[in-house]
C-alpha cells in the first residue's frame, strides 16, 4: 500500500484551523486549569483539616472519573438543570476542572517537598501562614512541580482531541472531517498525529528551557 | 578593633556581682514550669528558669535531653504541654500573639540556617523587615547591610544561599535574625552542622554579639565556648534542669555526678583549638 498525501493537501488548511482551536482550547484550560489547580493544591495543604478533606475529595473524583464522562456532564448533563454552555465554553470549562484537580496533586507534592526549616524560619521572622506560602514556599514548590507539571501540560494537549465528542471543530473533529471527505484515513491521521506532535513537542521544549533557567538562577 | 572573649568576661562579671539590683527587674525571658511532650514521651519535665537582660545563658546537655525543644519552645515553634512562658513580662505561650509580635522580640539560629535559596543574601535579610514590619525598604537595605558587614559578609550581598559556605549561611541567619530587633536571641546548636574548620568563624559571630550585650540563650555541645562566653551555664538531661551556676563553677566543679560524667566525656573530645581559631585565617571564604 502506498500514502497518497496529495489528496489531502487541499485540506490542510482546514486542519490547521482546527489546530489553532486545540490550541486556544488548551491554552484557555491549561491557564485557567493551573490557576485553579494552585489553588486546589494550597488548600490540599492548609492548615485547617475540613477543608483539606475538601480539597482531598475534589482531587479523589476527579482523577477517579474519566475526562470524556466530565464532559458530558459539563454539555449534555448540566441543560438538564437549565445551565446551557456554547460546546466551546463547556470543553473548556471540562478541561480546566479536570486539569486542575492534576495540577493540585503536583502542587500539593511540590509544597511538601519544600523542607519543613522553611516554614520555621519563616514564622520566626514574623511571616503568617499565606506570606509564608506566598514569598516562601509557593516560590520554591514550583520549581519542584515544573518537570510534573510540564506533563500534565502536554497530557492536556492530546485529551483536548476528546473535545471533538462535544462536535468542536478542534484538530481531531477536523480530521474526521477530512477523512470523510476523503477516505485517505491513514493519511489524514498521520498528519493529525504529526500537528499534536509538533504542539506538544513545542510545549516540553518551553517547559525545559523554563525549567532550566528557574534552576539556575 | 580586636576583641578577645577574656577580657569581655572580666567586664560582663561586674554586673554579674549586681544581682540584687538587676533581681527587681522584669526578666527578658522567664519560663515557669514548662511541660511538653511528643505523644507519650515526655521530653520537659516542668523547666524553670529565667534569663535577664544582657545575659547569656548556654544550655548544655546530652541529645535528647530536650534542649533545643526548650528553645523551640520559646520562639513558639512548639506548642506547649503546661507551664508559662513570658518574655518582658508578657505571656507568649498562647495564640493571642500573632507571629509578627513574637519576631520583633525573639530571634532565633537554627542548626540547619534554614536561608531562603530561592532569594539572595540580602533579601533574606530584609524580606522580614520590608513585608511583615513595614520598614520602607530602602531603610531595611541599609540595616541590613549594615548586619551583613556586623557578620563580615557585606560582599556577599547578591549571592544565593548555596553559593555559600557553611559558615558563612550561618552568618548571614544571624544577621536575618538580627533584622528584625529581636531583644533576645536563640541559638539552636548553631555549629553543631558545620565542618570543624567553619566553626570559629560563626562562634566570632556570636561572641561579638554577646558582647554587645545581647541577651540570649545558646544550645550549644562546644563546651569552650559555652564557658569563655556565657554568664551562666545550665546543665539538661532527660526534660529536667539539673544543674546551672556561673561557668566556671559548672565546668570546673560540678555538683551532680550526671553533669560529671557529661563533662568528661565531652572535654575529652574537645581540642583547645576552637576557642581559640578566632584569628583572621579561621575565616574560610571558599565557596562551596
Amino acid at each position: 500500500m502506498m500514502l497518497d498525501f496529495s489528496a489531502i493537501t487541499p485540506y490542510l488548511h482546514m486542519l490547521l484551523r482546527g489546530a489553532s482551536i486545540t490550541i486556544q482550547a488548551s491554552f484557555l484550560s491549561l491557564l485557567c486549569g493551573s490557576i485553579l489547580g494552585i489553588l486546589v493544591g494550597a488548600v490540599r495543604v492548609a492548615p485547617f483539616a475540613p477543608l483539606r478533606a475538601l480539597a482531598a475529595t475534589y482531587i479523589y473524583i476527579i482523577r477517579g472519573t474519566p475526562l470524556l464522562i466530565q464532559l458530558f456532564l459539563i454539555y449534555f448533563g448540566l441543560p438538564s438543570l437549565g445551565l446551557n454552555l456554547p460546546a466551546f465554553t463547556a470543553g473548556v470549562i471540562g478541561l480546566t476542572i479536570n486539569s486542575s484537580g492534576y495540577v493540585g496533586e503536583i502542587v500539593r507534592g511540590g509544597i511538601e517537598a519544600v523542607p519543613k526549616g522553611q516554614w520555621e524560619a519563616s514564622k520566626v521572622l514574623g511571616l503568617s501562614y499565606f506570606h509564608t506560602m506566598r514569598f516562601i514556599i509557593l516560590p520554591q514548590a514550583i520549581r519542584n512541580m515544573l518537570p510534573a507539571i510540564g506533563n500534565e501540560f502536554v497530557t492536556l494537549i492530546k485529551e483536548s482531541s476528546l473535545l471533538s465528542t462535544l462536535a468542536i471543530t478542534e484538530l481531531t473533529m477536523v480530521g474526521q472531517q477530512v477523512r470523510s471527505v476523503t477516505y485517505a484515513s491513514f493519511e489524514t491521521f498521520i498528519i493529525v498525529g504529526i500537528i499534536y506532535l509538533v504542539m506538544t513537542s513545542i510545549t516540553s521544549f518551553a517547559l525545559q528551557y523554563i525549567e532550566k533557567k528557574w534552576t539556575v538562577a | 578593633m580586636e576583641y578577645n572573649i577574656g577580657t569581655y568576661r572580666e567586664v560582663r562579671g561586674v554586673s554579674n556581682n549586681s544581682n540584687d539590683i538587676s533581681s527587681s527587674r522584669i526578666p527578658a525571658l522567664e519560663v515557669r514550669d514548662l511541660r511538653k511532650s511528643f505523644g507519650s514521651v515526655s521530653v520537659l519535665e516542668g523547666i524553670s528558669l529565667s534569663v535577664r537582660e544582657g545575659e547569656v545563658l548556654s544550655v548544655i546537655g546530652p541529645s535528647g535531653s530536650g534542649k533545643s525543644t526548650l528553645a523551640r519552645c520559646v520562639c513558639r515553634l512548639e506548642e506547649i504541654d503546661g507551664g508559662k512562658i513570658l518574655l518582658y513580662g508578657d505571656r507568649i505561650d498562647n495564640a493571642r500573639h500573632a507571629n509578627r509580635d513574637i519576631a520583633r522580640l525573639v530571634g532565633m539560629i537554627f542548626q540547619q540556617f534554614n536561608l531562603f535559596p530561592h532569594l539572595s543574601v540580602l533579601e533574606n535579610i530584609t524580606l522580614s523587615p520590608v513585608r511583615i514590619l513595614g520598614i520602607p525598604p530602602k531603610e531595611a537595605e541599609e540595616r541590613a547591610m549594615a548586619l551583613l558587614q556586623r557578620v563580615g559578609l557585606a560582599e556577599k550581598k547578591h549571592a544565593r544561599p548555596n553559593e555559600l559556605s557553611g559558615g558563612q549561611r550561618q552568618r548571614v541567619a544571624i544577621a536575618r535574625a538580627l533584622a528584625t530587633n529581636p531583644k533576645i536571641m536563640l541559638f539552636d546548636e548553631p555549629t553543631s552542622a558545620l565542618d570543624p574548620e567553619l566553626v570559629g568563624e560563626v562562634l566570632d559571630v556570636i561572641a561579638d554579639l554577646a558582647r554587645s550585650g545581647m541577651t540570649m540563650m545558646i544550645i550549644t555541645h562546644e563546651m569552650l565556648f559555652a564557658k569563655e562566653v556565657s554568664d551562666r551555664v545550665l546543665f539538661m538531661d532527660a526534660g529536667k534542669i539539673l544543674e546551672q551556676g556561673p561557668p566556671e563553677a559548672i565546668f570546673t566543679s560540678p555538683k551532680v555526678p550526671r553533669t560529671q560524667l557529661f563533662l568528661q566525656r565531652m572535654l575529652a573530645h574537645v581540642g583547645k583549638e576552637l576557642v581559640q581559631s578566632s584569628s583572621e585565617e579561621g575565616r574560610c571564604t571558599n565557596d562551596a
